[in-house]
């Protein structure tokens, strides 16, 4: 009885911390968002669904979600299928010495902070000091400034998210891939099945769960695209890289402080984010237990 | 032959990682000269005057301490209250354990921007907008949750035969904690310290919404692209690789808790 005492007191402060940072704000997030409050005056009303009404009428807003969906879709269709490619190919053909090393450097580039990785790729991309317009030169190709071109500048962006994230996912798989029994493996060689046969009908299987919780995984982490996008772009050109955070930012924290209205993009940004993150642990615990 | 095209392919993989950080390294100590060259240049004399321009600058020195203040307290904070705590939820029985872990987890994946709107309205109506208390107490999120959900393995990991020994010899329960667990469990739990100081570190999206002078590092790095059209490169590259060195030096300690930090351990 006392030990259960002395456990409830280990938990109790910082789950009280954790609750009250995270409910906090999450309340007067919805609460906010029945209200026409800005930063600039001191008074605020409750206008109902008003700011939801005007979410679905804002073409600037619906923009910022076709930005968002074509910036999942880009990050996440190449970082899970490259991040597999990577791992299979470390697992199958790399001796264990040269992969123990290769997976302390595919962990660098997801360490470094964004910011950083912001500044590094578009020294990168630049028109005038750029590497890629070297090259582009030396190939006697038409040399562009990818950044300010509308057709390019979102994947040029996404190619930043992708060099952190498949590596440190290949590792991932990788872990994934060794913890195999190899029992299966072998005894399906022996039988003279083929290579992609056995990656086809045992391995692939045997992955599909932590696959699919990785990629739920990636799907969240990718709505954090502000940091990437606020430096190398800032959402240029003209809107056509403003993903939904980077435009909740800027109607409700930078020029225009209009938080109420920037709050019911939160609000719906936490909704999308609570159904797919139930989605990952749901799953994740089925693999765990089976 | 095969041999040869795998060391090949390990080779550009390896180039592909590596590569921009290095080239950024190497950016950062070229003069104006060396910079808008041509023909990139792999053989130059280095300068340290992009880092003497750096830390010129005042924000730059605020953020730096700012951050070093912020995150330390923050990683401190979450560790005192963390740990404990994932030592608790890891002895109890597997049912409430699951729905215990789940919820540090789900807190780690709360969009910022959407925690970040609701924060300035309340600091401000608190009068502690822009203040280093606001956002240490805004960062217990990442670090507590963090150092909670990746402590709890290291500890399910002590053998229980220590423990029992311990409490038949009359130690109390905190006791157990103190002297048996916590001593054993300290080598596997300083992984999980080391992530949530990076990604509090590396943080920008909480840190420019919160505050407007008391700015941290990324934040006073982030301001120099407002600068101009094309950047001072010597000076960006020395700030972006300033803002990068403690996680790299970090990297190596950070052992399982990149992967268990995605899920189960």
């Amino acid at each position: 009885m006392i030990e259960r005492k002395a456990a409830i007191l280990f938990m109790i402060p910082a789950l009280v911390v954790l609750i009250g940072i995270s409910v906090v704000p999450t309340v007067r997030a919805v609460k906010m968002s029945f209200e026409n409050r800005e930063l600039r005056y001191q008074t605020q009303q409750y206008v109902g669904l008003e700011n939801y009404r005007k979410l679905f009428s804002d073409r600037r807003f619906l923009n910022s979600v076709r930005v968002s969906a074509l910036w999942e879709l880009v990050t996440v269709g190449s970082t899970i299928p490259l991040a597999m490619l990577l791992a299979f190919f470390l697992f199958e053909y790399v001796p264990v010495g040269a992969r123990r090393m290769m997976q302390i450097i595919l962990i660098l580039p997801v360490v470094v902070p964004r910011v950083s990785a912001a500044y590094i790729w578009r020294y990168i991309y630049s028109p005038i000091v750029g590497i890629v317009e070297y090259v582009l030169r030396i190939l006697h190709a038409q040399p562009i400034a990818v950044l300010s071109d509308p057709q390019a500048a979102l994947l040029a962006v996404s190619v930043v998210d992708v060099w952190q994230w498949a590596t440190l996912f290949s590792i991932i798989f990788l872990g994934v891939l060794q913890s195999l029994p190899p029992g299966p493996l072998e005894a399906a060689r022996v039988d003279g099945a083929r290579n992609w046969q056995v990656h086809r009908y045992i391995v692939l299987p045997s992955i599909v769960s932590p696959l699919v919780s990785l990629t739920l995984v990636k799907m969240v982490e990718s709505l954090r695209s502000f940091d990437l996008i606020y430096i190398m772009t800032e959402g240029g050109p003209g809107i056509v890289t403003e993903t939904l955070d980077l435009y909740a930012y800027t109607t409700g924290i930078g020029l225009e402080g209009r938080v109420s209205y920037a709050s019911s993009m939160a609000v719906l940004m936490l909704l999308g984010t609570l159904v797919t993150f139930g989605g990952v642990w749901t799953l994740s615990q089925r693999w765990r237990s089976s | 032959m095969k041999k040869l095209v795998v060391y090949l392919l390990v080779g550009i993989i390896a180039f592909i990682a590596v590569f921009p950080i290095a080239w950024t390294v190497l950016g950062s100590f070229k003069d104006l000269r060396d910079l808008v060259s041509p023909v990139p240049k792999f053989v130059f004399k280095p300068t340290l005057a992009n880092y003497a321009a750096v830390f010129a600058r005042e924000g730059i020195r605020r953020g730096l301490q700012n951050s070093i203040i912020v995150t330390l307290s923050a990683l401190t904070l979450g560790v005192v209250l963390g740990v404990p705590a994932a030592y608790a939820v890891s002895k109890m029985p597997a049912r409430a354990k699951q729905q215990l872990q789940f919820f540090p987890l789900s807190l780690r994946f709360l969009p910022p921007v959407a925690i970040a709107i609701p924060f300035i309205t309340l600091w401000l109506d608190v009068g502690w907008y822009d203040t280093h208390l606001a956002l240490i107490i805004t960062y217990l999120l990442i670090s507590v949750s963090t150092i909670m959900w990746l402590s709890m393995a290291p500890f399910e990991s002590i053998p229980i035969s220590c423990q029992e020994a311990a409490k038949l010899d009359g130690c109390s329960y905190t006791q157990v904690f103190l002297r048996i667990s916590l001593p054993l469990a300290l080598p596997n739990l300083t992984g999980g310290f080391v992530f949530a100081f990076i990604l509090i570190w590396n943080e920008l999206l909480l840190a420019l919404s919160l505050t407007s002078t008391n700015v941290t590092l990324p934040v006073s790095v982030a301001a120099i692209a407002a600068i101009g059209k094309e950047l001072p490169w010597g000076m960006v590259n020395a700030a972006a690789i300033t803002l990068l060195i403690p996680p790299l030096i970090l990297v190596r300690f950070l052992g399982r808790s990149m992967s268990s930090a995605f899920f189960g351990s």
